[in-house]
């Protein structure tokens, strides 16, 4: 107990001890004069060392001013990348430009697709290519509440299987890689900024 | 208008200086200079080579600035710099002359005009006692009495875990006080 409470003494001196450790050491040296007399010490060798005089140094300005003039260049690949810069920005554009991208093919699709059903504008969207590519679009758009046809497209193409569910996964998995990219910028962007302990990454720079 | 924070302006500071801004960088050198320059100088007792290694921490700095992260604390970086180098040269020295200890132990004469002889006594053998103590122990009781640095910083610019840095602060100022005794004695008395 004694020892362990000595070890203890530079920290209380420092006021390095909170809680439970700083009441538990105060009330071991109100009934210790050992360590009472050990703190007092301590406290001496403290003071003397502050009080040992320093020496007069060059004074600040005049020592920056000589330093700067003797600073190397930094190359261009030396500078940091601007947190703000294009770059960073381009990649979250881009891919809500690509997601933007496949909503609006999706919803025109769907669009003209219907149109073409209701037999307004003829043989005109022929062009798309009809049959299975248009039925697909026309299934996917049903499903996600879209108004290509109702809800008889898709019970239509359940029978054929293939199409739907290629072209299905196809549409899943382009929004899903959009969402997956778009989280690991985020993430990037994150990891890049967040705050680090000096002894982990500025340690590595010395 | 609300002044800006302290903190705003170092950190607007050390972006300015990251992106090559040497007067921004002398600021910096102006704000941690004084600072630097006392520890390295309690670290090796030597008032020239303490200006030559604040210069060369600088130096340093100004060099691996642009991946400093500036949400670190920059005085704890340059702090761990500057021990480092001076650690480096006087582990350098300590081999290039060791039959010449003894004249590095002749206290530093720049300690001021002021100073007198009793102090100097005093001075010269608080130098000598601090220069017996391993680099460890004296790293971590300088950063401590003159840095100020808290147990966490100082680990944090030691690298080393904060029990570390506890029980090398016990070993430094148990063994000071071993040193010392007839001058503790004598002082403890006085105040008595």
């Amino acid at each position: 107990m004694h020892e362990n409470m000595r070890a203890s003494l530079n920290a209380y001196l420092d006021g390095e001890l909170h809680g439970t450790r700083l009441r538990e050491i105060k009330l071991h040296l109100a009934s210790c004069e050992s360590c009472r007399n050990e703190l007092k010490e301590l406290r001496i060798v403290s003071g003397l060392l502050q009080a040992v005089p320093a020496p007069q140094f060059m004074p600040a300005e005049r020592f920056a001013s000589n330093l700067t003039l003797s600073l190397p260049r930094r190359t261009q690949r030396d500078l940091p990348p601007k947190p703000g810069s294009l770059a960073w920005w381009l990649v979250p554009a881009g891919l809500l430009a690509a997601w933007f991208f496949v909503r609006t093919v999706f919803t025109l699709t769907g669009v003209v697709t219907t149109v073409q059903m209701t037999g307004l504008i003829g043989q005109a969207a022929n062009w798309l290519g009809g049959g299975q590519e248009a039925a697909w679009f026309a299934a996917v758009t049903s499903l996600f509440g879209g108004q290509a046809g109702g809800a008889a497209p898709t019970l239509s193409l359940l029978n054929a299987l293939d199409v739907y569910g290629a072209n299905l996964l196809d549409g899943f998995l382009w929004q899903a890689l959009i969402v997956l990219l778009y989280w690991g910028w985020l993430f990037a962007w994150w990891f890049c900024r967040r705050p680090r302990p000096m002894n982990t990454e500025n340690a590595k720079l010395i | 208008m609300a002044q800006p924070q302290t903190a705003d302006i170092e950190t607007a500071l050390i972006e300015q200086a990251q992106h090559g801004d040497r007067n921004a960088f002398g600021e910096l050198v102006c704000r941690y200079y004084p600072a630097m320059v006392q520890v390295v100088y309690r670290l090796c007792g030597d008032t020239g080579l303490a200006e030559d290694m604040a210069q060369e921490a600088f130096l340093r700095a100004w060099i691996n600035l642009p991946s400093f992260r500036p949400q670190s604390s920059l005085r704890n970086w340059l702090y761990r710099i500057a021990v480092n180098a001076t650690l480096d040269v006087l582990r350098r020295r300590k081999e290039e002359t060791l039959e010449d200890e003894a004249a590095q132990m002749v206290p530093d004469q720049a300690a001021g005009p002021e100073t007198t002889l009793i102090e100097k006594e005093q001075v010269a053998l608080l130098q000598q006692a601090m220069r017996s103590l391993p680099e460890a122990a004296r790293s971590v009781l300088v950063l401590r009495e003159y840095g100020g640095l808290s147990y966490q910083e100082i680990a944090s610019v030691l690298d080393v875990p904060v029990g570390t840095v506890m029980s090398r602060l016990n070993y430094a100022r148990n063994r000071l006080r071993e040193l010392l005794k007839p001058q503790l004695l004598q002082l403890e008395n006085e105040y008595a």
